[in-house]
């Protein structure tokens, strides 16, 4: 395999994961009143490849934030308690927010690192064909 | 210094094994590996293209294998092209 066919590999590889990040984070804000509910998040890990000296990534398995829930003060909700308050999600609009921005730009990298792989082996190619 | 049409024949003679072409098998088989590479690439592009569109593969997988095939498809051929140029101006030689 040569090095421009890793390194699409290896930006597709990124790609993917930045998607499957940007899809809990859509999960996130998707559940973001939903009573209960805990934030994921995902760490990306290296994958062990032993033939070949490659680095792929991938997104690692998830993660519930254990932080507290957020109290919310309604009494005529169905499952406020004596006080008159319930539990709702831990997400954050704002964080979740800024993840998100974080996880285009870093597709945008992978992306662009993919295009200027396919543009310099055409180049190369340019190259034979004068 | 001994410079007689018997010496250096002679001399070429012995040195003939060194020039002469030596068939080794490992130029053909890097051809025929080269070959199967590009038709797997091919196929896995395939593969990936059917099952992209009936929903089955990550879009992510098809714009690689797509690009795989691209680049293995304009290597081969330039090389073509390269081939039938040197042909043709073998062709076109005076002889």
């Amino acid at each position: 395999m040569s090095d421009f066919s890793s390194a699409l590999s290896l930006s597709s590889s990124g790609l993917r994961a930045q998607a499957e990040r940007l899809r809990y984070i859509s999960e996130n804000i998707a559940n973001a009143d939903t009573p209960g509910y805990r934030r994921k998040s995902v760490s990306f890990e290296t994958v062990a490849a032993a033939a070949d000296d490659k680095a792929m990534v991938r997104a690692g398995p998830v993660k519930l934030d254990q932080s507290e829930l957020t109290k919310i003060h309604d009494p005529a909700h169905p499952l406020s308690d004596e006080s008159g308050q319930y539990e709702g999600s831990n997400v954050h609009l704002v964080v979740e927010m800024a993840d998100a921005r974080e996880a285009q730009r870093s597709y945008e990298a992978n992306l662009k690192m993919f295009d200027q792989t396919r543009q310099m082996s055409s180049s190369l190619m340019e190259l034979l064909r004068r | 210094m001994d410079i007689s049409s018997a010496a250096a024949a002679g001399k070429y003679l012995t040195s003939k094994p060194a020039t002469s072409p030596q068939e080794t098998s490992a130029n053909t088989s890097h051809g025929a590996n080269l070959a199967k590479d590009f038709a797997e690439t091919l196929q896995t592009a395939e593969r990936t293209a059917q099952a992209a569109m009936t929903g089955g593969a990550d879009p992510h997988a098809l714009v690689q294998a797509l690009a795989q095939t691209e680049l293995a498809v304009e290597t081969a051929v330039t090389v073509r092209d390269k081939v039938v140029q040197a042909y043709q101006e073998i062709l076109r030689m005076p002889v």
